[in-house]
């Protein structure tokens, strides 16, 4: 949608990763119980995220990627089946007591959702949705927890804190709530942020503002960042790490130059196809068809009947996730050396219009 | 908002006088109270017809006779209603005050407790979806909405307050109504409680023995001969108050609070001491006064002792005074039992009218007169609007669970009480709050029927009685109350709105 | 009842409505998309999807069971409107009393120390005059249950269309509607049924009539605020621009999206229905003798009642199977039409 944000919000000018490790997910499974069958949302999902780092999570809607980052910060409703683990500083979140779990979230997990108009309580003020936060963790006096808020608000670029601490959500635009969130989310110093779709419910002209004071603010607490969207144009600008998930499972995850320039899975390399580019005259290439049912899966790869490069082994056995090129870059695909053998790997993915020229 | 109200409250005038025109034209045409003369051979007829017509104006057409009513009618804007006679000749203005006494008594108590008991039900219900006391809930408030009211009133009349009565001349409780009541308090805990198959037998037999204890208890010391709360029944109920406190205004994490619970409940306690078997009589004055020491001194610990948590400790110490206060209101009254019950013969719960005819005696008594009077067309007029509020309040909270806003309040950390309260039950309560208030503009016209069951001689039965006798005064002057009543309620539904959500206010 | 577009179906015939073509077009598409790849998409119509629904209800499946099942044994008994029934006794006509006038039906098996299986001659006894009782209830629920359907009927076609004139028309219509509306809210429902009942004094067909015009109101409002977000819709934009005369888009285009709220409406105002006519029979508003309705016959018993409890029981039980029954299958509709606080996301 909008390439131009990675040009402001250069990897570079973010902390570099160090490397201490402080969440592991390993194996994470998800599914909910409905009338027509168990959906498998997320089926076995693993990735870690080193202090200061910026992980994106690509993928369609419905890949299971909210759902898997919802697991982690124990907001799954009761119905939902959780299996695998979520190791946050080596202790498994999914185990541990409800009131420890507790303590966690908005202390040292904290989440931005991605709807700012529905994500406030419309009834208490901003500074209150705010100082609560601090208060839940913290036994300070109520007036305290309100200066913490407005230095918040302050941090994220709200003007005239003070009086916007008594003004409700309604009185907010949308990029401001969503600042708002933000100064709600890192109000505690977490460790690690989950903003999920942060942009997505807002024009583009605030999305790469919001998107820069995100990375700003990410800095000034010392935060690493679970980017949850399906905007590449952002990951680019701000992602250390992709992941790309389909069909509720990670099918290529690696740096994220790794990843945009030598994808290995033909997924990722047709959402690459689909972003139209500057100075590019020809047509979108859009995946064709939709992705499958969750409740039923597709034998093989969830992704072979939309793929072009799929044969007859790819209907049968669903792919691991296995290295490619380099140790650390990973993909699930039959036939990544076929990507690896052409220049532009989303060329598989060339409209018939475009073929016929 | 200043400007919307009176815009609101000038459309509302208009609509209702229009909707005593209606009345007024369906009314006149429904019957002539001098019908029954007619056909009578009474001497004194011919003067009587004569008479009747020149006090309800009969001789003039009805448009214009509603005009001469409505002229009469506007004084009450100015506080000098003057809306003529009923067919006896007597004022219906007078009538109408005498009658809204009773109705109001009989309305407002059944109205309160349904709305509590109601919301407390849908609220818990809504947390526990699909368990088996929602299910049991939820059928029963369909039942209730499917009671016709005047037959349960009639079962409740003819059955259950004469058999209660002379069971209580030897008030002893067989086994097997123990055994009954034991299974059905185990059920209710295996509803409430949630988890493995472990902690719910544990609930089951934990229920069920606290029902049976008390059951035993009941039975051994005849306490419904002598009913009293007793040392331990003190105890246990203060610090029950304090823990409700609690749970519903701080949570169990903050320490001041619970010390502001503990130390007023103790107050409480000690208070029941002093006071126990000194106050023989008393007066409403008295008791309200003694209300407000009460909250203030428990407001005062509260505040003493709150320390960061302030305002949580004092509405927990507030909460936690009014119950040992009622507690020790019931002790009194308790006290005074035995002694009305002799006065009145046995009959304790009244079926017939407000009162025992002619009855006099202490506060106490009186009290015990009034409330076994009210009791039976209570529960009557109730079940319908606690189903009601119950469903409301269910339905309205589910949808607010599933708002995005409480999984932001979740995510930050809070807990799922204050997720609960604080945030989701706030906004369930917005469209409940209209509800109750509508309903209580209509409950007012709404219980011709309990009255004329029970006797009541209060605004139903003045209306039932008046439209049977073609009394034309009588049937507008009640309209004219129901129908402001509904206007004023509306209103004032639309005004709790707006100070409820802050979207509204501001527009 | 979120959107218009998803409820464009309900109708589940294909119409020449552009608003239709839309929803119908898209899940064709998704039919092919799903066939070219080899997947499996069950795409169903709305209408599929609210029968499928309701049919798993399983408390409205029982209702509407034990509903039909009440009909026709209230029907068929004793006949109705000259055609002559099965069972051998009529609602008028006074005999010797059996068993004291006491109910003859015994359900309590032999071997469990009852009297064995069997109705009797008077299973539900009879009363003071030593008319049959079952053939009377049976008489009374006839009335009682033919009331409360006309008073559905009449009442759910004038809300329906007073509620969709004035949000399809706004403007004065809507202020002359809703103004009237406001009026008949003002007055009890209860007053106002009262003091008809007592100037009309006809027969129950006149009275049920009457009521139905009187219960419109809430529905009214309902159907009014689901018009003025429809017609804001795209797809009624899209058939206004197309010159779609206002009638059309009413009919056509915007109540097939109202079929829900309606529906589940109709249902609950039967339930209230049969309420509000043996209320006003019990305190003598509504139906007469020497016809007779649930309410009726309780009124009339009800000083028998530490005598005769029977005759009190049978026409309450009546009543509250009817209303009971017809609240669930309202509650079954509601959930299959709105389906949003289902389990899935609890």
């Amino acid at each position: 949608m909008s390439v131009s944000v990675g040009a402001s919000v250069s990897p570079e000018a973010s902390v570099s990763p160090d490397a201490t490790e402080l969440l592991r997910v390993e194996n994470l499974s998800v599914g909910f119980p409905t009338d027509d069958g168990l959906v498998q949302a997320v089926r076995g999902i693993s990735y870690v995220l080193h202090e200061r780092e910026v992980l994106a999570i690509v993928g369609e809607s419905g890949s299971g990627k909210s759902v898997s980052s919802m697991a982690v910060m124990g907001l799954l409703p009761k119905s939902a089946r959780i299996s695998g683990r979520v190791l946050y500083r080596g202790k498994d979140v999914l185990t541990m007591s409800q009131r420890h779990q507790r303590s966690l979230r908005g202390q040292n997990i904290s989440m931005i959702f991605q709807d700012p108009m529905t994500a406030m309580n419309p009834v208490y003020t901003v500074g209150f949705q705010i100082a609560e936060a601090v208060l839940s963790h913290e036994q300070i006096p109520r007036r305290q927890a309100m200066a913490r808020a407005e230095e918040m608000l302050a941090l994220v670029g709200i003007p005239q804190p003070k009086q916007r601490l008594s003004a409700y959500p309604h009185e907010f635009s949308g990029g401001m709530r969503q600042r708002a969130m933000i100064a709600m989310a890192i109000v505690n110093n977490p460790d690690v942020i989950i903003a999920d779709e942060p942009t997505t419910a807002l024009d583009v002209t605030v999305q790469a503002q919001i998107l820069e004071k995100l990375i700003e603010v990410k800095d000034a607490v010392n935060a690493a960042i679970v980017l949850i969207t399906h905007d590449l144009g952002v990951v680019a600008g701000m992602a250390d790490h992709t992941l790309v998930m389909y069909a509720g499972r990670a099918v290529e995850i690696g740096s994220t130059g790794d990843v945009f320039y030598r994808p290995r899975m033909p997924y990722t390399a047709g959402l690459l196809g689909s972003i139209p580019k500057a100075g590019d005259t020809g047509r979108l290439r859009p995946i064709k068809g939709s992705p499958p049912s969750l409740i039923s899966l597709p034998s093989g790869c969830p992704f072979s009947p939309r793929c072009p490069l799929a044969t007859e082994i790819c209907h049968q056995v669903e792919p691991d996730l296995r290295p490619v090129d380099y140790p650390d870059h990973l993909a699930a695909c039959h036939h990544w050396d076929k990507l690896a053998a052409v220049d532009d790997p989303s060329a598989y993915f060339r409209s018939e219009s475009e073929a016929s020229q | 908002m200043g400007s919307f109200i009176i815009r609101r409250l000038f459309i509302s005038l208009l609509v209702l006088l229009g909707a005593t025109f209606i009345v007024f034209v369906l009314t006149a045409n429904a019957g002539d109270p001098r019908t029954p003369l007619y056909q009578s051979t009474d001497p004194t007829a011919k003067l009587k017809i004569a008479s009747l017509t020149r006090n309800l104006k009969l001789n003039v057409p009805v448009v214009p006779r509603y005009f001469l009513w409505l002229g009469g009618a506007v004084q009450c804007l100015w506080g000098h209603c003057e809306l003529g006679q009923n067919v006896n000749g007597s004022d219906v203005g007078g009538l109408l005050v005498s009658a809204m006494g009773a109705t109001l008594r009989l309305v407002l108590f059944a109205t309160i407790i349904a709305m509590f008991v109601g919301i407390g039900i849908g609220l818990i219900t809504a947390l526990r979806q699909y368990s088996g006391l929602d299910y049991t809930t939820t059928f029963l408030a369909f039942l209730f909405f499917a009671l016709p009211v005047f037959w349960i009133a009639v079962l409740l009349k003819l059955y259950f307050a004469i058999k209660f009565n002379s069971w209580l001349e030897s008030p002893t409780i067989p086994v097997t109504v123990t055994v009954l009541f034991a299974l059905l308090g185990g059920l209710i805990a295996l509803a409430v409680v949630s988890g493995g198959a472990l902690r719910k037998l544990y609930a089951f037999a934990g229920g069920a023995a606290a029902v049976a204890l008390i059951c035993l208890f009941f039975d051994q010391t005849k306490w419904f001969a002598a009913p009293g709360i007793g040392v331990i029944g003190m105890i246990v109920g203060a610090a029950l108050s304090g823990v409700v406190g609690v749970t519903l205004f701080s949570g169990f994490r903050a320490k001041q609070p619970m010390y502001a619970a503990g130390i007023t409940a103790a107050v409480g306690v000690v208070t029941f001491f002093l006071l126990s078997g000194s106050m023989t009589d008393t007066t409403a004055l008295i008791l309200l006064l003694l209300l407000v020491g009460t909250l203030a001194i428990s407001g005062g610990i509260g505040a003493a002792v709150g320390g960061l948590y302030r305002r949580q400790a004092i509405k927990v110490a507030m909460l936690t005074g009014l119950g040992c206060a009622m507690l020790i209101f019931f002790d009194h009254v308790f006290a005074a039992y035995a002694g009305y019950a002799e006065k009145v013969r046995g009959i304790v719960i009244g079926t017939i009218g407000s009162n025992t005819p002619n009855f006099t005696g202490t506060f106490w008594e009186n009290f015990l007169d009034q409330f076994g009077h009210l009791l039976l067309p209570s529960l009557a007029l109730m079940l319908i609007s606690l189903a009601t509020y119950t469903r409301y309040t269910r339905g309205s909270m589910l949808e607010v669970m599933n708002m995005d806003y409480v999984r932001t309040a979740r995510s930050k950390g809070l807990t799922e009480r204050t997720v609960v309260l604080r945030h989701a039950f706030r906004n369930a309560l917005i469209p409940v709050t209209t509800i109750v208030a509508l309903d209580f503009g209509g409950v007012i016209g709404g219980a011709i029927i309990t009255e004329t069951v029970f006797g009541w001689s209060g605004m139903g039965k003045l209306f039932n009685d008046a439209l049977k006798s073609a009394d034309n005064n009588t049937v507008m002057g009640f309209f004219l109350i129901t129908g402001a009543s509904i206007v004023v309620f509306n209103m004032i539904a639309d005004i709790a709105y707006g100070f409820l959500d802050p979207r509204i206010r501001l527009s | 009842m979120k959107t218009g577009d998803e409820k464009m179906n309900s109708g589940g015939k294909p119409e020449p409505g552009l608003g239709n073509n839309v929803g119908l077009d898209a899940e064709v598409l998704a039919h092919d998309v799903a066939d070219i790849h080899g997947l499996s998409i069950v795409a169903r119509t709305q209408g599929q999807l609210v029968r499928r629904r309701f049919f798993r209800h399983r408390a409205a499946m029982t209702s509407l069971t034990i509903l039909i099942l009440l009909i026709l044994l209230t029907y068929t008994s004793i006949g109705f409107a000259g055609i002559p029934g099965w069972w051998p006794y009529d609602y008028q006509t006074p005999g010797l009393k059996v068993n004291g006038g006491a109910p003859t039906l015994s359900v309590v098996p032999t071997w469990f120390g009852g009297g064995g299986l069997h109705l009797g001659h008077h299973p539900f006894g009879q009363d003071d005059l030593g008319r049959d009782y079952f053939a009377l209830t049976m008489r009374g629920a006839q009335i009682s249950i033919m009331i409360a359907f006309v008073v559905g009927l009449v009442s759910t076609m004038l809300g329906t269309v007073i509620g969709a004139l004035a949000g399809y028309f706004r403007g004065w219509v809507e202020a002359a509607l809703m103004r009237f509306t406001d009026m008949m809210i003002t007055i009890p429902l209860l007053v106002i049924a009262a003091v008809v009942g007592q100037l009309i004094n006809g027969g129950p067909l006149i009275l049920a009539i009457l009521l139905g015009l009187l219960t419109w109101t809430g529905l009214a409002r309902l159907v009014r605020g689901e018009f003025l977000s429809l017609r804001e819709k795209e797809f009624v934009e899209s058939a206004r621009a197309l010159g779609a005369s206002p009638r059309r888009i009413i009919f056509r285009h915007i109540m097939p999206n109202t079929v829900g709220i309606i529906t589940v409406s109709a249902t609950l105002t039967i339930a209230g229905a049969i309420l509000l006519e043996t209320a006003l029979s019990y305190l003598g508003f509504g139906v007469h003798a020497p016809d007779t309705s649930l309410g009726l016959l309780i009124s009339d018993n009800q000083a028998a009642f530490s005598t005769r409890p029977w005759l009190f029981w049978w026409p309450g039980l009546f009543i509250i199977i009817v209303a009971l029954t017809v609240n669930f299958i309202g509650d079954g509709l509601r959930d299959a039409f709105d389906p949003r606080q289902n389990r899935g996301r609890a």
